[in-house]
C-alpha cells in the first residue's frame, strides 16, 4: 500500500479536500499574478504543476517552490489534487489540457503515460542531475530504457514505530535487530502484562497487505515480488505460504501479541486509531509497537519528540517520544536489503523552457533539502545531505531509502479489479492462519486474480 | 364499507404530482402548437437542459461504460456483468442489499406508524415529534459515528456493551486477576515458576511441601494496573513456621531482569488477594487462605503429610469482553460453506447494528408522513368504530391501518428505494475490517470505481443493475403518488 493507503483511510475527507483545493488553486493563480514581473536575466513566464499534496504538505511544497520562483521569475501554479491525483491527471490527459509537470504516487501511472507518449524523456534535460539517484530509483522511473521521472518524495515501509518508554518499562533496553529478537521482545512485553506488544493496523486490510508485502520482499526478493504482482507467480506458491507463516509468528497464537487480541485488532485497527494506542496524546499507551510507513508520523501527537529513545520514560512529567527501528528480516531472508515503500515521481507532460527548468530544480538536492528541513519528508535523492533532516528518525529513513538495494511499491495497488478482495483475503488469513485455511484462501486469491487480471 | 380514501397521501404529495405534470407535458400534434406554447417552453428549457446534462447524459454514459473495459477504451460486451455475478465481493453486496430491503422498510414503517398513532394522544406531542424527527436533520455521517460509538467493543466506550457487561458481571463476578479472553489467555499461560495447570483452570504448585516447609510460586502477565489497584508490595521470601506451611505467590516479572524467572528481584511484586487451597496427596482440599499484600500466605497446624498449594480458578474468572456488534461474524450458521455460499448466505452482525441505527435516523420521516395521513383521516369512521364498541387495538388494526394503507405503501416503497442506495452509513459506521463484509451495491460502486484511480467497467455495470432495481419501484411509487393504480 502506498500513499493510496492514506487516501483510502481519509476518503471521508475526499470531497472536502477536492472542494478546498479547487478554491485554493484559484487563489494561487490570482495571488501569483504580480510575480510575473521578470528581470532581464530571469526566464519569466509561468508553469503549472499538480501533485497530491494538500494542507500542510501543500504549504511545505510551496516553500520548496518559492526559491525557484524567486530566482527564475517563473510563476509556478501549484494545484494539490489530494487522493484524486491519478484520476484527475487521467482526465486532464484525455481532455488534452494536462499540467506541464505532475507528481504521481505510483510508478504504474508513469508507465501508462509513457506508453501513451504523454510524458517526455528526461535524460537530456536533467543532465548531471540524473546521477542524484541510486539505480533502484532510476529503474523505477524508467520505461523502455528511457528515464521519464524524478523521484521527489518517498516513504519507507520497512520501519517499526515503537514507544521507547514502553520498551523501557517492559525491560527492553535495545531495539531488536533480528527476527528472533523481535519475537523474544514480543514475549517479554507480553510477560510484563501491562502492554500489548503490537497494535496492529488492520483497517480494510491494506495495512495487513503492507505487512505481508514487507515480509514477502525480504524473504523472496524484488524479482519474485514483481512476478507475484503480475500474477506470474501463483498465490498458492510456497513463497506466499511461507510469508503467511512468518506473519502468524508476529501476531502470535489467536492474536496473543496483538492489542485486544484478534477481535480487538479487527475492531480498533482502523487507520489511524491503531497508532494512538502506542502514541496517545494523553494518558498511558496500551501497546508498544505499530508497523507502518513514515506517513504514520503525521498521526503521532505533536507533544512527542522523535528519536533519542533512551531518555524517554513513562513518568507523568517526562515528555513522551517516539522512535523507529528497521523491520528485522525474517530468519533466513535472502533479500534483507530489499525494501517496500511508496513515493511521488515528477513527470514532464509539456516541454517548455519553464517546465524543463522546474523539473531540473525538483531533481536537485537543494529543492529536497528545503522540505527535509521542514520535517515529514524523506527524499530518495542521495545528494541530499543527512544533516538536512531535523531528527534521527527521518535521518535513518533517508539513509535506508537512498541505500536500498531494490525498492518495491505496494503490489496491491496493481491488482486492478480485485484489490478490495485481496485486502479481505489478507484479513481472512490474519484471523485464521491454519494450514487448511491458508490453502483455501490462496486458491481463492488465484481465482480472483485470474478473473480480474485475465491470466 | 367504503373504500378507504387516499386523501392522506394526496395532501402530502400533491405538490410533487403537480411538478410531474409540468415536467412531462403531453405533446399534442395540433397546428400552431409551437406558437401557443413557446413561452412555456422557454421557461422550462433551462430545467430541461439541466436535467439532460446531469441526469440523462450521465445515465447513458454509465450504460456505455458498463459495456467497455475498465479504462473505457475497448468494447467488452456483457463481460462486466458476468464478472459482477461471479465476484464474491459483489455477491456479498447483493446479499447485504437484500438483507436491508427485507428488514429495514418494514420496521421503519411499523415504528413510524406506532409513534404517529401514539403521539396523537399525548400532551406535548409536537415537542415529542420534533425530537423523533431530529435525526433526519443530522448528517448521516454524524449519526453513523455516534452509533459506531454506541456499539463500540470496549465497554468503557460503547453503551451497549457496558449494559451487557453490567448484566454479565451479576452472573459471573470477575476474579482479582481476570484472564484476558480477548487474546485467549488461560491460567496455564500465567504460570512462570513452580506452577502447573490443573483441572478446572486452577494452578498447582509443582513441588510437594511438608508441614514446616515453604513454597514459592511465580506468575507472569499480570498488568501493573491490577497490581496498583490491589496495592501489591515488594515480595518477601517466606519464613518457615513450625507445624505449618508458609509461602509466597509473586509476579515473576522484573523490567530490570526480564530473563530472571526463578528468584525474587527487588522491582517485582507480591500478588495480593489470591484465594489458595491446600491440597493433600489424595487431591482433596484441606484448608484455604488468601494472600496478603506482599503475596505471602500461611497454613497453620497442618497434619503431617505431603501437600500441594492450589491457586483457585475463581481468581482468574474472566471479565466480560464485549460483543463485537460491528464485526463481520455471521448470525446465520454459514462458516462451513464455501466462499461463494458464504457471500450469499451469511448475515453479518454489523448489518443488524447498522439497520437499527438507520431506523433511528428515518423513523421520524416515516412518522411525519404517516402523521399527516392520520390527521387527514375521516374522523366519522373512527368515531363510528368507537360507538360500535371496538377496542383501541381493533380500531387500529381494522380501521386506521386500512384507511392509511396508501400512505403506508408510499412510506414503505420510498424506504425501499432509500435503502437500495444505502451508502454513507456503512462507509462511516463499519470499522475497516467489516467494510468488506458489510458492503452494499452503492458502496461497491464507489470502492470499485473511484478508489485507486478510475475503473469504470465493473462499477458502471453495478450502477446499471442498481438502476434497473430502483426504476420499477420508483415507477410504481410515482404511479401511486399520482393516484393511479399500479
Amino acid at each position: 500500500m502506498n500513499l493510496f493507503g492514506r487516501a483510502k483511510a481519509s476518503r471521508k475527507a475526499l470531497i472536502a479536500a477536492v472542494a478546498l483545493t479547487t478554491v485554493a488553486s484559484m487563489s494561487i493563480i490570482l495571488s501569483n499574478g504580480p510575480a510575473l514581473a521578470a528581470s532581464s536575466k530571469k526566464i519569466g513566464g509561468s508553469v503549472s504543476i499538480w501533485a497530491e499534496w494538500t494542507s500542510t504538505e501543500q504549504q511545505d511544497f510551496k516553500a520548496v517552490l518559492q526559491p525557484f520562483e524567486d530566482s527564475t521569475g517563473i510563476a509556478v501554479h501549484y494545484t494539490g489534487k489530494g487522493s484524486n491525483m491519478d484520476t484527475a491527471l487521467d482526465a486532464a490527459v484525455a481532455g488534452g489540457s494536462p499540467p506541464a509537470v505532475a507528481l504521481v504516487p505510483d510508478p504504474g501511472t508513469l508507465d501508462t503515460l509513457a506508453a501513451k507518449h504523454a510524458i517526455k524523456p528526461l535524460a537530456s534535460i536533467l543532465g548531471t542531475e540524473t546521477k542524484n539517484y541510486g539505480t533502484a530509483w532510476s529503474n523505477l522511473a524508467t520505461y523502455k530504457k528511457k528515464l521519464y521521472g524524478v523521484w521527489f518524495k518517498a516513504a519507507n515501509k520497512n520501519t517499526v514505530y515503537y514507544n521507547p518508554a514502553v520498551f523501557k518499562a517492559a525491560g527492553i533496553s535495545s531495539t531488536p535487530t533480528s527476527w528472533s529478537q523481535l519475537l523474544t521482545d514480543e514475549t517479554t512485553i507480553a510477560n510484563g502484562g501491562t502492554y500489548a506488544p503490537v497494535s496492529l493496523c488492520t483497517d480494510i486490510g491494506w495495512p495487513v497487505a503492507d505487512l505481508f508485502q514487507n515480509l514477502f520482499v525480504k524473504l523472496n526478493g524484488a524479482t519474485a515480488y514483481d512476478a507475484l504482482a503480475a500474477h506470474k507467480t501463483k498465490w498458492s506458491s510456497s513463497a506466499v505460504t511461507n510469508t503467511f507463516a512468518e506473519m502468524a509468528q508476529l501476531t502470535g497464537t489467536s492474536g496473543a501479541n496483538l492489542l485486544g487480541g484478534m477481535k480487538g485488532a479487527l475492531a480498533d485497527g482502523s487507520w489511524p486509531n491503531c497508532t494512538t494506542s502506542v502514541f496517545p496524546a494523553s494518558g498511558s499507551p496500551t501497546a508498544a509497537m505499530v508497523f507502518e510507513a513514515d506517513f504514520l508520523t503525521s498521526n503521532v501527537p505533536a507533544n512527542y519528540t522523535p528519536g533519542n529513545g533512551s531518555s524517554c520514560t513513562l513518568s507523568a512529567t517526562a515528555a513522551p517520544c517516539y522512535d523507529t527501528f528497521n523491520f528485522p528480516a525474517p530468519s533466513g531472508s535472502a533479500y534483507a536489503a530489499d525494501i517496500q515503500g511508496s513515493g511521488d515521481v515528477a513527470m514532464l507532460l509539456t516541454s517548455t523552457r519553464q517546465s524543463k527548468a522546474l523539473i531540473k530544480y525538483l531533481a536537485s538536492p537543494s529543492a529536497a533539502a528545503i522540505w527535509a528541513n521542514l520535517g515529514g519528508f524523506v527524499s530518495p535523492n542521495k545528494k541530499v545531505a543527512l544533516s538536512s533532516y531535523p531528527d534521527s528518525v527521518s535521518k535513518a529513513d533517508a539513509k535506508a531509502l537512498t541505500s536500498a538495494k531494490a525498492f518495491v511499491f505496494s503490489l496491491d495497488d496493481l491488482q486492478v479489479g480485485w484489490e478490495p478482495a485481496l485486502w479481505a483475503d489478507m484479513l481472512n488469513v490474519l484471523q485464521n492462519p491454519t494450514t487448511s485455511n491458508v490453502t483455501t484462501v490462496e486458491a481463492l486469491m488465484d481465482t480472483q486474480a485470474t478473473a480480474a487480471l485475465g491470466h | 364499507m367504503e373504500r378507504p380514501s387516499a386523501r392522506g397521501a394526496d395532501v402530502v404529495t400533491s405538490v410533487v404530482a403537480e411538478g410531474l405534470k409540468v415536467a412531462a407535458p403531453r405533446a399534442p400534434r395540433q397546428h400552431g402548437w409551437w406558437r401557443r406554447n413557446w413561452v412555456s417552453l422557454a421557461f422550462i428549457a433551462p430545467g430541461i437542459i439541466w436535467l439532460l446534462a446531469i441526469v440523462v447524459y450521465p445515465t447513458i454514459a454509465t450504460i456505455r461504460f458498463s459495456l467497455y473495459n475498465e479504462s473505457a477504451t475497448k468494447f467488452v460486451g456483457l463481460h462486466n456483468f458476468a464478472s459482477v455475478f461471479s465476484t464474491d465481493t459483489i455477491l456479498t453486496a447483493f446479499k447485504n442489499n437484500v438483507v436491508w430491503v427485507l428488514i429495514f422498510p418494514f420496521f421503519v414503517t411499523f415504528i413510524g406508524l406506532m409513534v404517529a398513532v401514539l403521539t396523537e394522544r399525548i400532551r406535548w406531542a409536537t415537542a415529542f415529534k420534533a425530537i423523533i424527527v431530529m435525526p433526519i436533520v443530522f448528517s448521516t455521517t454524524a449519526s453513523a459515528l455516534v452509533w459506531r460509538t454506541i456499539f463500540d467493543l470496549d465497554p468503557h466506550v460503547g453503551v451497549v456493551n457496558a449494559i451487557e457487561q453490567t448484566v454479565s458481571d451479576w452472573f459471573s463476578t470477575p476474579g482479582a486477576y481476570p484472564l484476558n479472553s480477548a487474546i485467549g489467555q488461560t491460567a496455564v499461560s500465567l504460570a512462570s515458576f513452580n506452577a502447573t495447570g490443573a483441572t478446572g483452570g486452577t494452578l498447582l504448585s509443582k513441588s510437594a511441601v511438608q508441614p514446616g516447609g515453604t513454597v514459592m510460586m511465580g506468575l507472569t502477565r499480570i498488568s501493573s494496573t491490577t497490581l496498583q489497584t490491589l496495592g501489591a508490595k515488594t515480595p518477601v521470601a517466606p519464613q518457615t513456621i513450625a507445624g505449618g506451611i508458609a509461602g509466597l505467590v509473586w509476579n515473576d516479572f522484573s523490567p530490570s531482569q526480564t530473563s530472571n524467572t526463578t528468584t525474587i528481584v527487588s522491582d517485582e511484586h507480591g500478588l495480593p488477594n489470591l484465594r489458595l487451597s491446600l491440597v493433600n496427596s489424595t487431591g482433596s482440599s484441606v484448608a484455604s487462605t488468601v494472600t496478603n499484600s506482599s503475596g505471602d500466605f500461611s497454613f497453620s497446624h497442618v497434619a503431617p503429610g505431603s501437600y500441594h498449594v492450589e491457586i483457585q480458578a475463581s481468581n482468574f474468572q474472566t471479565s466480560f469482553v464485549g460483543t463485537f456488534w460491528l464485526g463481520s461474524q455471521s448470525i446465520t450458521p454459514t462458516s462451513g460453506l464455501n466462499q461463494t455460499a458464504q457471500s450469499l448466505l451469511s448475515v453479518p452482525l454489523i448489518d443488524l447494528a447498522m439497520i437499527i441505527s438507520y431506523i433511528w435516523i428515518w423513523a421520524g420521516f416515516a412518522m411525519v408522513l404517516i402523521g399527516a395521513g392520520l390527521a387527514a383521516l375521516n374522523r366519522e369512521v373512527l368515531e363510528a368504530a368507537e360507538i360500535d364498541g371496538a377496542t383501541e387495538w381493533q380500531t387500529l388494526r381494522r380501521v386506521t391501518i386500512p384507511m392509511l394503507a396508501p400512505v403506508l405503501t408510499v412510506v414503505f416503497v420510498t424506504m425501499v428505494i432509500n435503502v437500495l442506495k444505502v451508502f454513507d452509513i456503512i462507509l462511516n459506521m463499519a470499522p475497516g475490517s467489516s467494510q468488506g463484509p458489510a458492503t452494499t451495491l452503492a458502496l461497491s460502486i464507489y470502492n470499485d470505481g473511484f478508489t485507486g484511480g478510475i475503473h469504470s467497467g465493473v462499477a458502471s455495470a453495478i450502477a446499471v443493475i442498481l438502476f434497473l432495481l430502483v426504476v420499477p419501484v420508483m415507477y410504481w411509487n410515482l404511479r401511486k403518488i399520482k393516484g393511479g393504480s399500479p
